[in-house]
């Protein structure tokens, strides 16, 4: 995802400093770590602290943000929402899941991987070629991350868009309009119906749970 | 580039409505390129995203390219590069210029071009596809982007070396040894030379709330 912008705060630091830590304790070679939770709950900016972490420990990490892998182009998407149902149309299945299992078995291969890359400010998709060769980790970011083939840990953040409400709105990066907010809930399902497939919760409070 | 961070400050938003206001009195439509130079962490990448963000509430698609991603050396490589091959060769003749304008070019034509793109995360060198076929403004950014032949508009952004040693600092992006600091300073003279060819040239210093007589 190219021209992204996120807002670190120290909570993010702290937490993805316990989830490096776990990392540690059970990485192997070609370790896949996935982050989900629900838009505006700090995913990609744990993903970014994660990784970056990781590279203190001589860790190469790559991320991998879901949300180029949408099967709507990013102008089209709103109107395909809408007119085919907001219950109908979103989650899961606008995501094709075949390009990230390819990725993610490029990833374990070290094979030279092709991926879309949107660009939120030209909102066209690019493609990325990337050498996962040399990369030692991958970080798969995004709403339903954690239900993608073959992740070793699987991080879920508990904060709902019920929560993230007022961030959102100040946030601006998405219209705030009822549509929206019937998005949102409808994510905020397809997420909950997930949630028992994650490894970790990063709790409201921002501290690290292990699931039972 | 791929990962970066950046902060949007206040100054930042007004810099870049002055910039943009000036920027349409000579934009007539066709293709357009900016390039956004400047010093060290003198907020050239949120200057960039910020025009990009206006451009697109006008309906006008503009594409991003950092000059991080044309080095010659890659990232891994070039502190060692740096190190063996001395101040002297710290500057201009470390990016790849041939490519640059390639790129420039593609852009003119309306053609689809191949990137090399930097993922700061893992300092590896990506590469992206991308088509121009849509995108009416190109905005190059980077510590010599004036250098660039046919830039439609040039911004230069100042800040002195004293504070571009302590932005850098406070970034910590790289550890400052006393060969940091000669780069610093080797970089910070080529950055001086492009002043004169400026549009426009924004300084915090004596910028908004700091302006005084």
């Amino acid at each position: 995802m190219l021209e992204d912008v996120l807002l670190i705060a120290p909570k993010h630091r702290e937490v993805g400093e316990e989830i490096v830590a776990e990392i540690l304790k059970a990485k192997k070679d070609k370790f896949i770590v996935a982050i989900s939770g629900e838009s505006g709950s700090g995913k990609s900016e744990l993903t970014h602290v994660v990784a970056k972490a990781l590279r203190k420990h001589g860790i190469f990490a790559k991320p991998i943000h879901i949300d180029n892998f949408y099967n709507t182009l990013p102008l089209e998407r709103m109107e395909i929402r809408t007119s085919g149902g907001i219950k109908n149309t979103v989650g899961m299945k606008e995501y094709r899941w075949d390009l990230v299992h390819q990725t993610v078995d490029d990833f374990k291969n070290n094979r030279k991987s092709s991926m879309p890359c949107v660009d939120l400010v030209t909102e066209q998709v690019d493609e990325l070629i990337t050498d996962f060769n040399g990369v030692d980790m991958l970080i798969i970011d995004g709403l339903y991350a954690i239900h993608s083939e073959g992740v070793d840990m699987k991080v879920l953040i508990e904060l709902t868009y019920h929560e993230t409400k007022k961030a959102q709105s100040d946030r601006g990066k998405e219209p705030n309009n009822p549509t929206r907010w019937e998005i949102l809930e409808q994510e905020h399902q397809e997420v909950l119906s997930i949630k028992h497939e994650a490894d970790w919760f990063v709790s409201k409070d921002f501290t690290l749970v292990a699931a039972r | 580039m791929q990962n970066d961070i950046i902060t949007v400050k206040d100054t930042h938003v007004q810099a870049a409505e002055l910039v943009m206001e000036d920027v349409l009195k000579k934009f007539k439509g066709g293709k357009f390129i900016i390039t956004i130079a400047g010093e060290v962490s003198s907020g050239k990448s949120t200057l960039s995203y910020l025009l990009g963000r206006m451009f697109k509430m006008k309906g006008i698609n503009s594409k991003i390219i950092d000059l991080v991603d044309y080095y010659i050396v890659p990232p891994l490589e070039r502190r060692k590069w740096r190190a063996d091959n001395g101040i002297k060769s710290i500057g201009f003749d470390e990016y790849n210029w041939p490519l640059i304008e390639e790129v420039m070019e593609k852009f003119r034509k309306d053609e689809q071009a191949t990137l090399p793109l930097v993922d700061l995360l893992t300092d590896h060198v990506d590469t992206l596809i991308t088509d121009f076929k849509d995108i009416q403004v190109l905005i190059m950014t980077g510590l010599y982007a004036s250098f660039c032949k046919k830039a439609d508009y040039r911004v230069f952004m100042e800040l002195t070396y004293r504070e571009t040693y302590e932005a850098q600092a406070y970034t910590a992006r790289e550890g400052l040894d006393s060969f940091r600091k000669k780069i610093l300073e080797k970089e910070h003279k080529v950055v001086q030379e492009q002043k004169n060819n400026a549009d426009i040239y924004i300084d915090f210093n004596t910028f908004m709330n700091s302006y005084h007589l």
